[in-house]
């Protein structure tokens, strides 16, 4: 075993290194090809569109709610006409802008949309508001059913937004820096996508004081 | 010794080392510990009540594979319920991974207010009006009339009954890996191994495979690739070796496989003595959420 081994040095020796070099080559390339973050960028790319995706069907199912509760507010409050018209047309409205995956891009029909959505919020705090001064309102297990959906479904369009907010501030590092940027703007094309500003939606939502 | 058992161990001991890194930053009213099903901070249920409740939640979990917990804060110290509720679930991981069937029923007492979170899972059971009424028909008239034990009860058995049925008692299954990231992991791993291993080798013959295959085993993430990987890069060191040699050695291969096991030995039983993964059998004791998601189902209510 001794003279084999000592035999073995000088090719064995010489060989490795030799090895050991394309290896390294390769582990590079590998490197290279993974540090570009071509996999990542497409990834991140599909989690804020699945998110957008989330926000969109949790605005929508408000919207679906919509018809019954301004129903049922009828039957207590049908003077509140005013009210009621400018639920309805806020929410046409929200439901006739519509930001698709691909047009997320726009931060001009990404505003739009928000704004549309942030209108209806309002519309819809002040509908709930004015239901306070109608005690038989209040007291109807429909009513109460509709506005236990209602703010289950902001909050889901809370957590929703706030999903979103962060996919896209993760997807926004990695087109803006080094060297992802590079594989985002010359492989694939990705820009940088609008986010949710809660300033203004906190302002455009703010119901108006009810004061007696 | 049984061989067979160390691949659940390394898991687990991944599973743990996971966990840790992903321990949720501070808010601003901090999620409590997960302690058992009941977490009273409150000291608002005699320890009767408490250890009842217990009982009949892991029995819940036992047969549906719903996981319900139950949160008594003494205030929300200014936080809003809903946030505060949605952080304390989202941290506690309720339902299962993928089925996300758990529920949550906060109380905050001086606050006043009630809410039942609810998992994706568990929405279309325990709708949002259905919370609701229970927070008003259930919980509310007894927390009215001073009575917080029986109120946490009543809501308890109303969640219960609401989802009994909703899903089967599932056969406790190890979570599914993601493979797509991983492929890369094995690769830079195996690579990792057959560099260094060749490194090794040029000084000591026999060691270069061994320390190669151990190594790649050591870097890659999860039992079945490390062992892949582990193998691979084993193999592969081995064969240069061979071919740069010229000397057939068939010992190597052998023994150096279960080499790498032995090397892997150390560190695959290194994990701790408690589940990440619920299913923590009877009792109350080593309780934890089984990776469920919550997206803001449920109701808010006061007294």
């Amino acid at each position: 075993m001794q003279s084999d081994a000592s035999f073995d040095r000088r090719p064995g020796r010489r060989v490795p290194l030799a090895g050991a070099a394309v290896v390294l080559g390769l582990v590079t390339l590998t490197g290279t090809v993974a540090g570009c973050g071509y996999n990542d960028l497409q990834g991140l790319d599909e989690d804020t569109k699945a998110a957008w995706s989330e926000v969109v069907n949790q605005y929508q199912r408000r919207a679906d709610l919509i018809p019954n509760l301004v129903e049922t507010v009828k039957g207590y409050a049908a003077h509140e006409k005013e009210t009621l018209e400018s639920v309805v047309a806020a929410r046409s409205k929200a439901t006739g802008v519509s930001v698709t995956p691909d047009t997320l891009k726009d931060p001009e029909s990404f505003r739009q949309y928000q704004e549309a959505q942030a209108g209806l919020t309002g519309a819809l705090g002040r509908l709930l508001a004015i239901a306070e001064n109608y005690p038989n309102l209040k007291a109807d297990q429909n009513f109460r059913d509709l506005q236990s959906q209602l703010e289950g479904t902001e909050n889901r369009i809370a957590v929703a937004r706030k999903r979103y907010i962060e996919r896209v501030a993760e997807y926004n590092k990695a087109v803006r820096f080094f060297p992802t940027n590079l594989t985002a703007r010359f492989l694939l094309g990705l820009q940088e996508r609008p986010n949710f500003t809660v300033a203004d939606e906190k302002a455009i939502a703010k119901p108006p004081e009810v004061k007696f | 010794m049984g061989r067979a058992s160390r691949p659940g161990w390394g898991l687990f001991a991944v599973v743990v080392l996971v966990l840790s890194i992903l321990v949720p930053p501070a808010g601003a009213l901090d999620v409590p510990p997960l302690t058992g099903r009941v977490v009273d901070l409150a000291g608002a249920l005699p320890s009767s009540v408490r250890e009842r409740l217990a009982d009949t939640l892991a029995e819940h979990e036992r047969t549906t594979g719903n996981q319900v917990a139950v949160l008594i804060v003494p205030s929300l110290e200014g936080e809003d319920l809903f946030t505060f509720s949605h952080r304390v679930a989202t941290t506690w991981r309720l339902g299962e991974k993928g089925t996300d069937n758990g529920a949550l029923l906060l109380v905050a007492l001086k606050d006043r207010k009630i809410r039942i979170e609810v998992g994706y899972g568990l929405e279309g059971a325990l709708t949002d009006a259905r919370s609701s009424q229970i927070i008003r028909h259930a919980i509310a008239p007894r927390f009215r009339a001073g009575d917080i034990p029986g109120g946490v009860t009543a809501g308890v058995e109303a969640i219960l009954q609401s989802i009994a049925g909703t899903y089967e008692a599932p056969t406790p299954a190890q979570p599914a890996a993601d493979h797509a990231g991983r492929v890369i992991d094995v690769l830079f791993a195996v690579m990792l191994g057959t560099v260094i291993g060749l490194v090794v080798s040029g000084f000591h013959r026999r060691l270069g495979p061994l320390v190669g295959g151990a190594l790649s085993f050591l870097a890659a993430p999860w039992v079945l690739p490390a062992l892949l990987s582990g193998g691979i890069a084993l193999a592969i060191v081995a064969w240069l070796r061979y071919r740069l040699d010229e000397v057939p050695s068939p010992t190597r291969r052998g023994r150096g496989g279960r080499r790498t096991l032995d090397d892997g030995w150390w560190y695959t039983t290194n994990g701790g003595g408690w589940s990440s993964d619920g299913y923590a059998g009877g009792g109350d004791l080593g309780f934890s959420g089984g990776g469920g998601d919550f997206g803001g189902g449920g109701a808010s209510g006061d007294w």
